[in-house]
């Protein structure tokens, strides 16, 4: 039970490093990344081949973060300019041509079987020390993870961002290069999935081209849509949310007898919540975050004693 | 090695003309509603699927499992706009929501279709066997799909060109305010072109599903090539997916001599439209709508 629960937790802090890196493309800067499984599977065979040959495995994460910062420059420099549905096609084209070669090519990594994982922590006997130790690992990417997210989002620059995604016109007008925000957005989205693919890959230790089907994207819109986009605290409670949902329908299978194939029904209980989220709460469970900065603080705090003064 | 090139224009003819039947649909909604379906490759599955019921476990023949598809599959289509997409265009969801709430739908499709029949591939009977015309090898079944494409090619133009209804898709996907103002009922032709779109989804499945196999991802793995048939033809137009669609079926028969060439795998061959896709951006993301103006 114990083991259960950790292994949760793991998968909760992977997933929570995906979320983030979705919020920052979607929630703040508003690009409709529909091949977020792609990056994660960079990130993942990444670090599986180079692990391979001996790298340590930090160096292993940062390469992975670096190539699928590239890739996503490239795969999204050609639609940027142009409208979210653009984008969110030749992205979406583009993880599932990316898992097909990693499906064919079966001297790259295994093709179809997949390839096994040396882990960061050697097996130490005990199950439990294992995921701890994960843990610990997962956890500090995802402190530095949401750090980076939330400095960014209260920043100057985040603040761009966000005018990019409410209207680009007017940006554009005060002299913000809109293809340029989107651009890094879009990298450093895509270098944080890559940390995540590279974490969950050394975690479970080995990887497939199964394990990263459209369904992962999807999973993971999910979580961001549903927590809150905007807010970084809604983007790890959607994960924490979803990944419980996950695990408990898992747990359900076995207790329970139904008509309907229960994997069949996970998936389509996953679309009927997604729907009625859109419906009834296109904001998600918690609010777009604030922006705190100084100038704001001071504008409220003159504006208090002001309306003091008057009273 | 020796290449039957009279068989490869013709296989990218049979190709052209499935994507053709499967993006009538996308392109003619992406360009009224604003946003790509992308439950558009369920509703080919799920066409399929019904054909098989119809054709296949209730032996009634392919022609009837077709109309009862395009029927059938129409109805789903329309019912799917009319409760998902146009509320929540109505409460003002944005593109990207749209396009999350196709995906969502695709996957309660997908999967309650899974839980339906099976995950497991289905065959329909052969109609008739392959025989030979000249240097072509063919089949009764690429004869019908080929017939249905021009039929369809055909009709279609002359119902957007000559009919009431046709000019008023045509008004509504160019200027739906002014389409409005002049009296027309842009809610109903969006619904007919659901409808349609749909139905025709579902006719493509049915000859995709009967030329290789059935099961619950048959329209996925064609969904890539037809948006790319979309863009490339310019998003609403019908003449430019017509050209896109026999341009993209050429270049990945032609691609998979080229792969089996240069010994890579075949199943590159949806990489091929994935590389058209990505040159339409770049070069040109109207497609080639241009050449089509007056569409």
């Amino acid at each position: 039970m114990l083991t259960y629960f950790l292994d949760f937790l793991v998968f909760v802090g992977i997933f929570a490093i995906v979320a983030l890196s979705l919020n920052l493309e979607f929630g703040f800067a508003g690009l409709a990344n529909f091949g977020k499984v792609a990056f994660f599977l960079i990130g993942a065979y990444t670090y599986a081949l180079l692990s391979q040959i001996g790298i340590p495995f930090y160096l292993c994460l940062i390469s992975g973060a670096l190539i699928s910062a590239i890739f996503g420059l490239l795969i999204s420099l050609p639609a940027l300019r142009l409208r979210a549905d653009y984008l969110a096609i030749a992205v979406l084209a583009f993880g599932e041509i990316l898992r097909l070669i990693f499906k064919s090519e079966k001297w790259l990594a295994g093709g179809n079987w997949g390839m096994s994982v040396s882990p960061v922590f050697p097996w130490m006997g005990s199950s439990v020390i294992y995921r701890l130790e994960n843990i610990g690992l997962v956890g500090l990417c995802l402190f530095i993870c949401f750090l980076v997210v939330q400095l960014l989002a209260n920043s100057p620059y985040g603040r761009v961002m966000r005018a990019i995604r409410e209207d680009e016109v007017a940006a554009e007008a005060l002299g913000k290069d809109r293809a340029k925000f989107k651009a890094q957005a879009f990298m450093l989205g895509s270098a944080m999935a890559a940390v995540a693919g590279g974490l969950y890959a050394q975690y479970l230790q080995y990887v497939d081209p199964t394990m990263f089907m459209p369904m992962v994207t999807f999973t993971v819109w999910i979580m961001v849509l549903l927590g809150g986009p905007a807010n970084n605290w809604g983007a790890l409670l959607g994960a924490g949310l979803v990944e419980l949902f996950d695990r408990g329908a898992n747990i359900a299978k076995d207790y329970l007898t139904l008509p309907v194939d229960p994997s069949n029904l996970q998936y389509i209980l996953f679309g009927v919540l997604i729907i009625l989220v859109l419906f009834y709460r296109p904001g998600g469970l918690l609010k777009e975050s604030q922006i705190k900065t100084k100038a704001l603080e001071l504008a409220r705090y003159a504006r208090d004693t002001d309306n003091n003064k008057r009273s | 090695m020796e290449v039957n090139w009279a068989q490869v224009l013709f296989n990218s003819v049979i190709t052209g003309s499935i994507y053709l039947l499967g993006a009538v649909g996308v392109t003619l909604t992406y360009g009224l509603s604003n946003f790509p379906n992308f439950a558009h490759a369920e509703f080919i599955t799920l066409g399929a699927f019904i054909g098989y019921f119809v054709a296949e476990q209730f032996g009634l023949g392919l022609p009837l499992g077709i109309v009862a598809a395009f029927l059938v599959t129409g109805a789903v289509g329309f019912l799917c706009y009319r409760s998902i997409f146009q509320p929540l265009a109505k409460r003002g969801a944005t593109i990207i929501h749209l396009m999350v709430a196709s995906i969502a739908l695709g996957f309660i499709l997908r999967h309650s279709i899974g839980a339906a029949w099976s995950w497991n591939p289905l065959y329909f009977t052969p109609t008739s066997s392959a025989f030979d015309i000249g240097p072509l090898r063919v089949t009764g079944l690429w004869l019908w799909l080929i017939l249905t494409a021009i039929a369809l090619s055909v009709i279609m133009h002359f119902v957007l060109v000559r009919t009431t209804i046709g000019k008023a898709i045509r008004a509504s996907a160019s200027n739906p305010e002014l389409a409005l103002a002049s009296g027309i009922n842009v809610d109903r032709v969006i619904w007919i072109t659901w409808f349609v779109g749909a139905g025709l989804a579902a006719v493509a499945g049915i000859f995709r599903a009967a030329d290789t196999q059935l099961w619950p991802l048959t329209g996925w793995d064609i969904i890539l090539p037809i948006f790319a048939v979309v863009i490339l033809g310019g998003i609403g137009n019908f003449y430019g997916a017509i050209a896109a669609a026999f341009i993209i079926g050429l270049a990945e028969n032609v691609g998979v001599v080229v792969l089996i060439a240069v010994g890579l795998s075949t199943t590159y061959r949806i990489g091929i439209a994935f590389l058209i896709l990505i040159i339409t951006l770049i070069v040109k993301p109207q497609g080639l709508a241009m050449l089509f103006r007056r569409a």
